[in-house]
């Protein structure tokens, strides 16, 4: 799934495992998430969401839509 | 899983500690077998009690497999799963097809429990190519 999570935590001089961190998760799922090697559940999605103060499609792209 | 490198959680360090103590019991096991340990056994009670010793290191694995599953996060659950099916559905299909060539081409016997040293080894081919959980 095409996302904007590399330019979100880039942008605020993040690394992977502080975000990882921050969202409960591996260091090795933000790099699958960013790499487009693992669509997020809905529940990660929306806690990405809370992280960024952004509607979850403003991150991750909706494929149907 | 196939964890290549340093464990990094507190989930990998106790799937590696966990793996390493089932697989020595397993392989403490095979050496006695190989060295004739149990050959005074064959054919008593005893034999069975062995047989089903055997197994304990193999749903120790399991129960160790579902611990790190349970502890992990939803992308390393995803592709553990595939790894774990992707090597047993592999070794389950080549130990059936020997099976039949055993019965039918004559092929030569192999025992049953190679298939656990079996799915290691494919596990370790498979998991450095499954690296998606899509």
């Amino acid at each position: 799934m095409k996302n904007r999570l590399k330019l979100l935590r880039t942008e605020r001089g993040w690394t992977q495992e502080q975000l990882g961190q921050a969202l409960g998760v591996s260091r090795q799922a933000v790099n699958a998430l960013e790499t487009e090697k693992h669509d997020p559940s809905l529940d990660l999605a929306y806690r990405t969401a809370v992280l960024f103060a952004r509607p979850v499609e403003e991150i991750f792209e909706n494929p149907h839509g | 899983m196939l964890i290549i490198g340093r464990p990094t959680t507190s989930a990998q360090k106790k799937y590696v500690i966990r793996t390493a103590a089932f697989m020595g019991g397993y392989a403490a096991i095979m050496v006695a077998v190989i060295f004739g340990a149990f050959d005074d056994i064959q054919g008593t009670p005893a034999a069975w009690g062995l047989a089903l010793t055997v197994t304990a290191p193999i749903v120790g694995q399991i129960w160790t497999t579902l611990a790190m599953m349970r502890e992990s996060d939803e992308f390393v659950r995803a592709v553990m799963a595939k790894q774990f099916i992707l090597a047993a559905g592999v070794a389950m299909a080549l130990f059936t097809g020997w099976g039949f060539a055993e019965s039918f081409a004559a092929a030569p016997h192999a025992e049953g429990w190679l298939i656990y040293p079996l799915f290691w080894g494919l596990l370790c081919l498979i998991a450095p190519f499954v690296k998606s959980s899509n």
